[in-house]
């Protein structure tokens, strides 16, 4: 144990001894240790994004898309296939739990007093908020009698709601569409983002407001439909399609007139535009590593080169090989271990960097600290290994000659 | 002072060594034997090349003989391996060199520590003896001082307490002399001399017949080989008067 302690203060005394170049070597280390801190932690973030993701927007969620109906040549402006008698008979489907009807409009302006904002509006019905998880963070959210009573009533998402009353409570006051007013009743609590979009910038009405009164018409562009379970997802597709084409009296020759998709893996999907820039960090991490290792490596050749009279007097005195040999692995593992310690320090502070400027959720686990310090101590003990052997090789009166 | 009657610290017998280097291969020992016994003080001289280094590191287990047998306080060394043999160096063998062969970046004291840190003794227990070894040479007042802060008789008085403070059997001096002013050689000498008289046995190599003189007995080399053994002029006269 006293002679642990002792390589210990021999390491630290010859690094520091050197402490310039025992710094450029270590920064390979460090540089490794921060990336892979760093990328693990963007990678953890992503992935419970994802899952908030799947969370807050609801889960088990098909989203049923209507096209615009054709018009002899042209297309209706407005008007989509999907009519509340295909609703209703989607929510007839033994696997079909919820249907949600709604219809947006996408960058409308809206305006309260002198303020205005561009948002996405959503006719929804109560079943939306069953669905997607919407909750009120004050006031109501869209009931059954606003929908029943085509009431001008509005929800609005917390981004909207700053932006139309800076400083002021938004329930009680009026929002203007156009040329309709709106009571706004209630603010919906924090949804975060969805790949590019800004969840609370949105703002919700009851549908059949949107559908006569701003738009006209009466199908809606789109239909939530939640299904029992994950693995209903798949084949929910299947018999809604199946339903609605013979809904629509599509002719086996004509292609579907609206579209299925899986929320879930939308998001995945939106997610994986961002993974193969992790990988490639991830490896350059690595690499930045495996360069760390061979610049340890070679500064304890030279520190093995330049201590060969040392070694010659410690052996003289009484070092053994393995003695020796523990001496420099010692040196090469505290300059990987300080390197990796410096590295885990930076990839924090990298990550929070990231954070700050690209406005990705990170997630830094002790863990993943804790493997890539140890990856660096890794490295430290492989390429010092062939350093110390070499040290711990020579030939004692050849190394007291030494000039 | 008996030294016929002691007990052999060290046999060499028929030792050879021969260094290869590529097709071209030197003969630097041609068989030397020798006892040297426990208390004595023995100076091995002989011109440059005669292989009286080479003699001394095999005796310090530096280097290995080629052929022949060397038993240091009845144990064969030739068949030990690297580890055994840094074991034997370390509880054994005192080294003085003639460059000194501290570490430069320790104090002397730490220097003075550093056989007894490979031999395992305990933090307290080695300051205290590397403290008694150094005042030993007298120089308590430099303890902390990095060799570079020390002149050279200093240095080597620094390595002699190195070479003591393990209690060793035999105590090895290549040329201790050799890099001294006059004054610093005298008082280096007198230490020597002073720490043989407290029954220390020593071997010097040296080509200084007046370092040779304090020497109970010389050796000497040529070519390789014992050209002759015999008791130098002091070792009679305290022989007669004893």
């Amino acid at each position: 144990m006293t002679r642990f302690a002792e390589h210990w203060r021999i390491a630290l005394g010859a690094l520091r001894a050197n402490w310039f170049r025992a710094v450029l070597t270590a920064l390979g280390v460090v540089i490794g240790v921060a990336s892979l801190v760093a990328v693990s932690a963007v990678s953890a973030g992503a992935q419970k994004e994802v899952q908030d993701s799947i969370r807050r927007l609801g889960a088990n969620v098909v989203l049923v898309d209507g096209e615009f109906i054709s018009i002899g040549t042209g297309q209706s402006a407005t008007e989509r296939t999907i009519t509340p008698a295909d609703a209703a008979a989607i929510a007839q489907l033994p696997m079909v739990t919820a249907v949600a009807p709604h219809q947006d409009m996408e960058s409308l302006t809206v305006s309260a007093g002198r303020n205005q904002t561009t948002t996405r509006l959503f006719g929804i019905t109560p079943t939306y908020a069953d669905i997607y998880n919407q909750t009120a963070q004050r006031g109501r959210l869209i009931s059954a009698a606003d929908v029943d009573f085509g009431r001008s009533v509005m929800v609005l998402g917390l981004d909207a709601q700053a932006k139309l009353f800076p400083g002021g409570s938004a329930i009680g006051q009026t929002v203007r569409v156009g040329s309709h007013e709106f009571e706004v009743v209630g603010i919906q609590t924090r949804k975060g983002k969805l790949a590019d979009e800004n969840l609370d910038n949105r703002i919700f009405v009851p549908l059949p407001v949107v559908l006569r009164v701003l738009l006209g018409g009466a199908n809606t562009k789109s239909v939530g439909v939640r299904v029992r379970s994950e693995a209903d997802i798949e084949p929910a597709q299947d018999e809604i399609a199946a339903l609605l084409r013979d809904q629509h009296n599509l002719p086996a020759s004509y292609a579907d007139d609206f579209s299925t998709e899986d929320q879930a893996a939308l998001v995945k999907e939106a997610q994986r535009a961002t993974t193969t820039f992790r990988v490639l960090t991830f490896a350059l991490g690595g690499i930045a590593l495996l360069v760390g290792g061979i610049g340890i490596m070679n500064m304890m050749l030279v520190s093995v080169r330049e201590r060969t009279r040392e070694i010659g007097i410690r052996k003289s005195v009484g070092a053994d090989p393995w003695t020796v040999q523990a001496q420099f692995l010692i040196e090469a593992v505290v300059l990987s271990l300080l390197g990796g310690l410096a590295g885990a320090l930076a990839g924090i502070a990298v990550t929070r960097l990231i954070g700050a400027l690209a406005g990705w959720e990170t997630l830094i686990s002790a863990a993943a600290v804790v493997v890539a310090v140890s990856v660096a101590l890794a490295v430290g003990l492989f390429f010092g290994f062939y350093p110390a052997r070499r040290a711990a090789r020579l030939d004692p009166a050849a190394a007291l000659r030494y000039e | 002072m008996s030294a016929d009657g002691a007990a052999s610290i060290l046999e060499l017998a028929d030792v050879t060594k021969v260094y290869r280097d590529g097709d071209v291969s030197v003969e630097a020992l041609r068989g030397v034997s020798a006892v040297v016994r426990e208390g004595e003080f023995l100076a091995i001289m002989g011109p440059s090349g005669s292989g009286k280094t080479t003699l001394l590191g095999i005796l310090g287990l530096l280097d290995r003989p080629t052929a022949g047998s060397y038993q240091l306080v009845g144990e064969e060394m030739a068949s030990l391996n690297e580890s055994r043999r840094a074991h034997v160096r370390g509880k054994r063998i005192g080294f003085v060199f003639q460059a000194y062969n501290l570490l430069p970046r320790s104090t002397a004291l730490d220097n003075i520590e550093l056989p007894l840190i490979y031999a395992g003794v305990s933090r307290k227990e080695r300051s205290r003896r590397a403290l008694e070894a150094l005042a030993e040479v007298g120089l308590s007042d430099r303890a902390h001082h990095r060799p570079s802060r020390l002149s050279g008789g200093e240095q080597q008085r620094v390595a002699i307490a190195r070479a003591l403070v393990i209690r060793p059997s035999v105590v090895l001096l290549d040329e201790p002399t050799g890099n001294l002013d006059s004054a610093s050689a005298e008082q280096v000498l007198a230490i020597l001399e002073r720490v043989h008289r407290g029954g220390a046995t020593m071997i010097i190599v040296t080509h200084s017949s007046e370092v040779a003189e304090h020497a109970s007995r010389i050796l000497r080399l040529a070519d390789g080989l014992v050209v002759a053994d015999e008791p130098t002029e002091s070792r009679v006269a305290l022989g007669a008067t004893g």
